[in-house]
């Protein structure tokens, strides 16, 4: 089953010419995986930190057959949440997505966007893209404000640092 | 923190090993009020480990959420329980069953899904021995 759904976050005009970090990927598709154990004793974006260059689309595919997700942006027009993507970024919200279900949002505003999963944000199912990289024009640090967030969600965040260190933090599997 | 999740979980169990017999037949679907899980949120018909599940949505979040297999036969009565609820007191008592007889019963934890998106324990409730491998995959 494939279900596109897409959405172009504005606001990074005029960027696209900037160089990219060695270890923030080129523009292009980033392929992200909701997944979860047999059971559903954790669940996790995969990766769950990404460092990416201004333009790059990314798409989340459900790859939990036992349960549905959703990437939602931490932004006060989605359910009143906090703001915790670039100023003037469009956030997206890609409702419950079905086992094989993909949804996509391309990201051009340099900064810290920070997401979750509706149903197991209570779980510490985040995520934090990093697009660009600091001193970017219109670059925007992640948020420091703790706002409404439940703890297990604010301490799964990986750091900023880490992210554009390793390109890529992937949570480690359950056994 | 690990050890009050199992014992109360393990209350649980207990208590709905005593519970009373639903009246509900042995094929899907059972009658109103039970409905499929699948068709009241956004989830798989059939949910590895759990089979396809029915629920009257007033028993929420409890349950007995009734679960069938692949051929429509009553594997499993399962039961969902909020951590959160269980520690602040909330007991579930009196549970009605699928079926009297019960060969074997898990219980683990969930993180949540659409419809208990708290995290909860699950009490799993076998009918027969074949149940859990009917409902694997």
């Amino acid at each position: 089953m494939w279900t596109r759904r897409h959405l172009l976050a504005r606001g990074g005009g005029g960027l696209a010419a900037l160089a990219a970090p060695r270890l923030v990927r080129a523009a292009g598709t980033e392929v992200l995986g909701m997944r979860g154990s047999a059971r559903g004793e954790r669940v996790w974006f995969a990766p769950q930190g990404l460092a990416v260059a201004p333009g790059t689309t990314l798409r989340w595919t459900n790859r939990d057959p036992g349960n549905s997700h959703t990437t939602t942006a931490y932004h006060p027009d989605l359910y009143g949440r906090p703001l915790r993507i670039p100023e003037g970024a469009t956030p997206w919200d890609s409702g419950l997505l079905l086992p094989d279900e993909s949804f996509e949002v391309t990201l051009e505003r340099p900064g810290v966007y920070d997401y979750y999963c509706q149903p197991h944000e209570m779980a510490g199912m985040v995520g934090r893209i990093v697009v660009g990289q600091p001193g970017d024009p219109g670059w925007e640090e992640a948020s420091a404000d703790p706002g409404d967030l439940p703890d297990m969600a604010l301490m799964a965040f990986p750091t900023v640092e880490a992210i554009l260190a390793a390109g890529r933090i992937d949570e480690e599997e359950p056994t | 923190m690990l050890k009050q999740i199992i014992i109360a979980a393990s209350l649980v169990a207990a208590t709905a090993a005593l519970a009373q017999e639903a009246t509900v037949p042995t094929q899907a679907p059972p009658p109103a009020p039970y409905q499929e899980v699948s068709k009241l949120v956004d989830l798989p018909e059939f949910l590895p480990g759990l089979g396809t599940l029915y629920v009257d949505p007033a028993t929420l979040p409890a349950g007995p959420f009734l679960a069938y297999d692949h051929d429509g036969k009553l594997s499993a009565t399962v039961y969902m329980t909020p951590l959160a609820d269980l520690q602040g007191g909330t007991a579930y008592d009196d549970l009605p069953v699928g079926a009297p007889e019960v060969t074997s019963v898990d219980i683990y934890y969930n993180a949540g899904h659409p419809g208990v998106e708290q995290p909860h324990a699950h009490v799993v409730l076998y009918h027969d021995a074949d149940a859990k491998s009917r409902l694997a995959q």
